[in-house]
């Protein structure tokens, strides 16, 4: 008795594999120049000796009886956002910065901290070895405070040094996940094939290190939450619409699940679609996939897929789908101002689709979480939804 | 004029003072000055003893500093004569600083007035004036055995509280606080003097918790009854010695510390015009049974002083706070370049690092970093306090009321003292006579003709309607008015300045 065969049949792929070559023909066309400003990836010494002119300025300062200061280029503010839809948000070349006074009561704590990580990255960078953000804030919890303080300014001296992260020797693990027709090879010499059937691998930490990348996918797969990943890996729907690739960020992303799928895109040029809820957040989580974000503004070249497409869930499927009102969820006022806010950026004029998605869930003031599909049936999103979606090209 | 009257009966209110006093008009003998208020003088005559002298010289002495310190436009001629020789001691400010504390009261705000000034070396780590807190208002409560005096108001007491000398920001020098000055007032600000020199403490105030709860900043307060009369600072009426536990004993390394300074201002408020006579009733009752009216308001009078000192000492706890947190930035900068530094393989850094600091060694070149990075910081930080900047404003407007005042003090030299020798039988000893200034009819209390505004229902408003009041009836007075408002503007900029502090103090600074 023959085996049933692996996937749908071939024809199902033919309008995905037309988006394929207009999004290869928009590329070829683009004619992408290189990537001015931000960081790069720098050699050791060039670290180290970045560092170094800092300490030497600030002696030079000292002894002049000048309060060393150190200029920071202002991550927090739109004014230094311009927005290209080839690249989506970057920091303009020159943009505002602010001063980190080590003579002022506000910034003093915070210009020691500053020398505090320097001088961690210069150890770390001198003896080739990695750590990550946690390791950093652990070293001494006390003096940091929390996380967040220690992860801000990693972020202000990479943007200060015009280096990436992983110049700096610093490393963050990643909550992502990725499953599917994916293989490749870590830094260190591991071999990792994220084909399996019920499990998935975790985004590695080394995303720059990662080589002999191979894959036969006909698109990638973006799930904003975990919840929806595990109920695809359950209903094996990697293999029903084999080849592909699934991979989530478990709410907003990190850096390295970000930069993955970037590479995803920059090695394979396949198609890469987002499932995220009918929520005013899970179109933010969309946009950061696609335009970045204005706080890592300045790593814009290395972190954003403008081909992204939006799968579902669609507002306007609701509707079409005849989804029970029971299921929908009224929206908060946050929801709505996150909603204003999103509809204010720069990137929503070019994208009229959306934007004509976002203004039917401000009308109707409802919104849905991909869960609502279960009230279709227990399996409509991977045996109905998502294969037709697919088939027909319902993205936009 | 009524604080005339009461000069007349100063006898009556200087316990121990054991010369007579006669009340002699010398209208004869000088011209009216500029402000129209015309001079007298009092003499009074004291036996042989030397002592008896020099003690009564430093009574009257005491006094006069004391109504300086809340009648600032005030000045005293105090001339003392024996065996001839005439010496002559003015009592007055010059266009000083002072706060105005809205009861009619303003006070002296220098800190040289109430502490020596001790020497802090090169950098001045303390600002030059006190920042007074008021405290809310009070009613005290008057025994059943002293309620026959049958007033017709009530009596309400203010309190005040500084540190002296006070810290800037983010002073080196943490002081502690090593005793305590309290200074008690009247009605008109006139001084109280609650007994002789010989038994300087009262019952009430025997009692160091009787004020304050001193056990909340960990301090323990004794009575300190060596009163030093011999001094140019305005004597406090009640002194606390703070008693060094075992463990301070290490740290006192810096004798000098601070004095909690704490003015009581007693007042008289009525819904009817105040006469001259109640007024002096009221003041001729504190002076025999303010004791006696304290205890038995002794809840409510701890309640609104403790409040007062716990504003004050908050300051200064959280300029302590900003300090320790610079300090501890400081020793995380200084051996974060130290790694790096000692950790480079580049010579050449090493040694441009070294050369800049002119230091020979990496041990030599960390005792400069830190040194100068002190320096800096600390010259910075200095500057915060923004008391000097204003001062200098303050002067400059204040010597522009010098200039107008000045047919004033000429007017003054006409008052020299020419009087003759007395009997064979008994000597002449001294000769004092106080002088009125102008200024001094802004205090005064209004007078029967003036409406008096009824009392507003809340205790804690009428210190505002007397104060316009003031302003209001008095054109002339509006000069002390704006000097008195640039001070408290100057307070209201310290206690902003406090209150960035607590930026200091949140445990994540912002991104």
């Amino acid at each position: 008795m023959a085996f049933a065969p692996m996937g749908p049949e071939a024809s199902f792929f033919d309008v995905l594999d037309r988006h394929r070559e207009s999004l290869l023909a928009a590329l070829r066309r683009g004619g992408r120049e290189p990537p001015t400003g931000g960081s790069r990836l720098a050699s050791s010494s060039e670290v180290l000796a970045s560092i170094e002119n800092i300490i030497q300025d600030i002696i030079t300062s000292l002894a002049r009886n000048e309060a060393p200061a150190f200029t920071i280029d202002n991550r927090s503010s739109w004014e230094n956002i311009k927005f290209e839809d080839s690249v989506g948000l970057q920091m303009v070349s020159h943009c505002t910065t602010r001063k980190i006074k080590s003579d002022s009561p506000k910034s003093a704590q915070k210009f020691s901290l500053i020398l505090k990580i320097l001088s961690m990255i210069y150890k770390l960078v001198q003896s080739n070895t990695y750590a990550t953000k946690r390791d950093i804030y652990y070293t001494d919890s006390q003096l940091f405070g929390n996380q967040t303080v220690v992860d801000n300014i990693i972020n202000d001296i990479s943007c200060m040094l015009k280096v990436s992260r992983r110049s700096l020797h610093i490393l963050s693990t990643s909550k992502g996940l990725i499953a599917g027709n994916l293989r490749y090879i870590e830094e260190d010499g591991t071999k990792v094939n994220c084909t399996c059937g019920a499990t998935a691998v975790a985004v590695p930490s080394n995303i720059q290190g990662i080589r002999n990348l191979v894959t036969d996918a006909k698109f990638v797969l973006i799930v904003e939450k975990d919840a929806t990943f595990q109920r695809l890996l359950d209903d094996n729907f990697c293999n029903k619409l084999s080849p592909c690739i699934m991979i989530t960020g478990k709410g907003v992303p990190d850096l390295n699940t970000r930069l993955l799928v970037k590479k995803l895109w920059d090695t394979f040029h396949v198609p890469v679609f987002t499932l995220v809820d009918a929520d005013p957040h899970g179109i933010e989580i969309m946009c950061i996939y696609k335009y970045g974000s204005m706080s890592m503004s300045f790593e814009a070249h290395h972190l954003t897929v403008p081909a992204i497409r939006w799968l579902g869930l669609l507002p306007s499927d609701l509707k079409r789908l005849n989804v029970p009102k029971d299921s929908l969820i009224p929206l908060t006022k946050r929801d709505q101002m996150k909603l204003d806010s999103i509809l204010r950026r720069p990137y929503v004029t070019c994208q009229p689709f959306w934007r004509k998605e976002m203004e039917i869930m401000a009308d109707s003031k409802m919104k849905a979480e991909i869960q609502a599909l279960t009230f279709l049936s227990s399996d409509y999103l991977s045996r109905v939804y998502l294969p037709n979606k697919l088939k027909f090209g319902g993205w936009i | 004029m009524v604080l005339k009257k009461f000069l007349k009966e100063i006898q009556s209110i200087l316990p121990g003072i054991s010369a007579k006093l006669t009340w002699t008009s010398e209208e004869g003998s000088y011209s009216q000055d500029m402000t129209g208020v015309t001079p007298f003088q009092m003499i009074f005559e004291v036996d042989e003893k030397p002592r008896t002298l020099m003690t009564d010289c430093l009574v009257i002495k005491h006094f006069l500093r004391k109504i300086i310190m809340v009648h600032p436009k005030v000045r005293f001629h105090f001339s003392v004569k024996v065996n001839g020789i005439l010496s002559t001691e003015i009592f007055g400010v010059e266009n000083e600083p002072t706060l105005n504390l809205g009861n009619g009261i303003a006070l002296l705000v220098d800190s040289q007035h109430y502490v020596s000034r001790p020497n802090f070396g090169t950098i001045e780590s303390h600002c030059s004036r006190i920042h007074p807190v008021l405290g809310h208002p009070v009613m005290l409560f008057i025994p059943e055995d002293v309620a026959g005096m049958d007033l017709l108001g009530e009596l309400i007491l203010t309190p005040a509280a500084a540190l002296c000398p006070s810290p800037k920001v983010s002073s080196n020098q943490l002081n502690r606080i090593s005793s305590v000055s309290i200074f008690l007032y009247g009605p008109l600000g006139l001084p109280l003097i609650l007994s002789t020199w010989e038994q300087p403490m009262t019952t009430f105030f025997k009692d160091t918790s009787s004020l304050v709860d001193w056990k909340k900043y960990h301090l323990c307060m004794i009575p300190n009854l060596d009163l030093n009369l011999d001094r140019d600072l305005v004597l406090p009426d009640v002194s606390y010695q703070v008693e060094s536990s075992e463990e301070d004993q290490s740290q006192t390394m810096d004798p000098q510390g601070q004095t909690l300074l704490l003015f009581l201002f007693v007042d008289f408020h009525s819904a009817f015009p105040v006469q001259q006579m109640e007024i002096w009733g009221v003041y001729t009752l504190l002076t025999t049974h303010l004791n006696a009216i304290l205890v038995e308001s002794h809840s409510v009078v701890q309640g609104s002083i403790q409040f007062t000192v716990d504003k004050v000492l908050e300051q200064h706890h959280q300029a302590a706070k900003a300090q320790q947190k610079l300090q501890a930035s400081l020793s995380v900068a200084v051996n974060s370049i130290m790694s790096i530094l000692t950790g480079s393989t580049r010579s050449s850094f090493r040694k441009m690092c070294l050369q800049t600091l002119q230091a020979a060694d990496t041990q030599e070149f960390r005792t400069k970093l830190h040194k100068v990075f002190r320096e800096i910081t600390q010259h910075q930080f200095l500057h915060h306090c923004s008391c000097e900047v204003k001062q200098l404003t303050l002067e400059k407007k204040d010597s522009a009321q010098g200039t107008e005042d000045a047919p004033d003090n000429s007017s003054l030299e006409l008052l020299a003292d020419t009087s003759g020798q007395a009997e064979n039988k008994r000597l002449k000893r001294g000769s004092p006579r106080i002088e009125e200034m102008r200024a001094l009819r802004s205090a005064r209390a209004p007078s029967p003709s003036e409406a008096a505004p009824r009392r507003p229902e809340a205790t804690a408003a009428p210190l505002t309607p007397r104060g316009r009041e003031h302003r209001e009836a008095h054109g002339r007075a509006l000069a002390p008015g704006r000097a008195s408002l640039g001070s408290r503007l100057e307070d209201v900029l310290w206690l902003q300045e406090v209150s960035n502090l607590s930026e200091w103090l949140s445990p994540s600074p912002g991104p």
